[in-house]
């Protein structure tokens, strides 16, 4: 829409009525003359249909409305039956979409999981590290209490896994989490998010893997399946 | 309307965040509803003490920046059902969040809590002033040590520059039988330098650190000295008259039970 038509009258259809959406600033000879043009315009849609008309915007008078109504009805041949002014709708407030760990869920998400970008870090990620990729992420060492892994894609770290891990991070619940010693503070894939039990954690070492699997992220030992 | 109280020192490693969590744990035992904001942005503890590290989903940066609801960032202790803590983000600094943001959020958390508890970060910079901001009433936490009596003192001046009036002290990790040999600051001498109102004495207890490796603080256990210590606070900022426990009594049992120790071994 450019500048010119958004300052000018708008017509909307609903199933009840004729919406006419009239500019607060708008003098009202222009507004006539504006919605006689349209009518023109589109006379074959309004010659002989009957009409309520609902308006918006600026309020008019008892007399304009009438000189409205009458606008219309020579300009088209339109059978006005009703006419009244109403308030514009609250716009209702977008809901923001879920955001978790900085990365909004999104409905077109990362989907190269078998191939893709990746990232390579090298080294341990010590507590108040994050890494943040729009892919797949290798972390070839640990990943500590207080360090955040967030990535659209997979998560493979090659090391023990002991802080805030997210994989699919905008929205791909086939994506997947994998280490050698996995026992994350938290684990989240697309919009699930799972803790290790308040217990102490398993001793043994032993690769694991973390998927979504019936709404549910499981923990199986890696190469089982 | 609650009452928002930050512990705060000035020097770090003297107990802030172990204080807090026994505060506020000690004030939920009394029936209280009670939450923990963990201040210290990016070396977040507060979590770890309470053992609720993996619980965290949203932090104190993002309730501010309003990307979660009040509800959605306050985390449900495990063990009290009054409890709340609300952490601090741990990639992010202190700059995050402003003085005037954190009023707002006290203001917010005063509405629906008797006892908001902030743990502030060590040092007098914007972590300090976020801290405060909000604050009430202000909770001075020292040491028997000169370095960190030093800080208190300067900490106590920037309270009362800011509108805190009459802070009220805790000593901690306090141990009698050095006092007796003169080889540690008295509490009276700590309180010469100080002049403020003191609320509490916490003796040195290996207690403590077992309770913070653990992530469960020592005010459940009814039976260690230093939790005693700590609900006798809660006691007094609820407004009771608490009298002091006799820590000299207590080394002549310590003392017993070297001895026995010591009998043992030979």
């Amino acid at each position: 829409m450019d500048n010119n038509e958004a300052k000018g009258i708008a017509f909307k259809g609903t199933a009840e009525a004729l919406i006419i959406l009239i500019p607060e600033e708008m003098e009202t000879g222009s507004i006539m003359e504006q919605i006689a043009e349209k009518v023109k315009a589109a006379d074959k849609f309004f010659r002989g249909a009957k009409l309520k008309i609902i308006y918006r915007g600026k309020v008019l008078s008892k007399d304009e409305e009438e000189r409205l109504v009458a606008v219309m009805t020579e300009n088209s041949g339109v059978i006005i039956e009703h006419i009244r002014h109403e308030d514009a709708p609250p716009v209702p407030e977008k809901e923001k979409p879920p955001k978790l760990s900085g990365m909004p869920i999104r409905r077109i998400f990362f989907k190269e999981l078998q191939e893709g970008p990746c990232k390579f870090v090298r080294g341990t990620i010590r507590g108040g590290t994050r890494v943040f990729f729009e892919g797949n992420v290798v972390i070839l060492g640990d990943a500590n209490p207080g360090s955040e892994i967030v990535a659209s894609g997979n998560v493979v770290v090659m090391g023990a896994l002991r802080g805030m891990v997210h994989a699919g991070a905008d929205g791909n619940r086939e994506a997947i989490v994998a280490s050698l010693k996995l026992c994350p503070t938290q684990l989240r894939i697309a919009n699930l998010i799972t803790r290790c039990p308040d217990s102490p954690e398993n001793e043994q070492i032993l690769p694991e893997i973390a998927f979504i699997k019936d709404e549910i992220i499981y923990v199986e030992p890696l190469g089982m399946r | 309307m609650g009452e928002v109280i930050v512990i705060t020192s000035g020097k770090g490693g003297v107990g802030k965040t172990t204080t807090t969590a026994n505060l506020g744990t000690g004030l939920a035992i009394s029936g209280k509803k009670v939450v923990l904001v963990d201040t210290d942005i990016g070396l977040r503890n507060l979590d770890v003490v309470m053992g609720l590290e993996n619980r965290i989903v949203y932090d104190l940066v993002d309730l501010v920046e309003g990307a979660c609801r009040t509800k959605q960032a306050l985390i449900k202790d495990k063990r009290f059902d009054g409890l709340f803590l609300l952490p601090a983000a741990q990639t992010r600094d202190k700059n995050s969040v402003t003085p005037e943001q954190m009023v707002k959020l006290c203001d917010d958390l005063r509405e629906e809590f008797d006892y908001i508890l902030i743990d502030c970060p060590a040092g007098i910079e914007q972590g300090f002033k976020n801290a405060i901001a909000g604050a009430d009433r202000g909770l001075v936490l020292t040491t028997p040590e000169v370095s960190a009596v030093r800080d208190a003192d300067r900490i106590i001046g920037l309270l009362e520059a800011n509108e805190l009036k009459n802070p009220c002290l805790i000593i901690n990790r306090v141990r009698p039988d050095m006092v007796k040999k003169g080889d540690m600051m008295s509490i009276e001498d700590i309180i010469d330098i100080l002049a403020i109102d003191l609320i509490g004495v916490v003796p040195d207890d290996e207690n403590i650190i077992i309770s913070t490796n653990r992530g469960e603080p020592l005010v459940t256990d009814g039976k260690a000295m230093a939790g005693k210590a700590y609900l006798n606070i809660t006691r007094r900022i609820m407004g009771e008259e608490v009298p002091f426990i006799d820590l000299s009594g207590q080394d002549g049992f310590l003392s017993k039970v070297k001895k026995l120790f010591g009998f043992r071994t030979a």
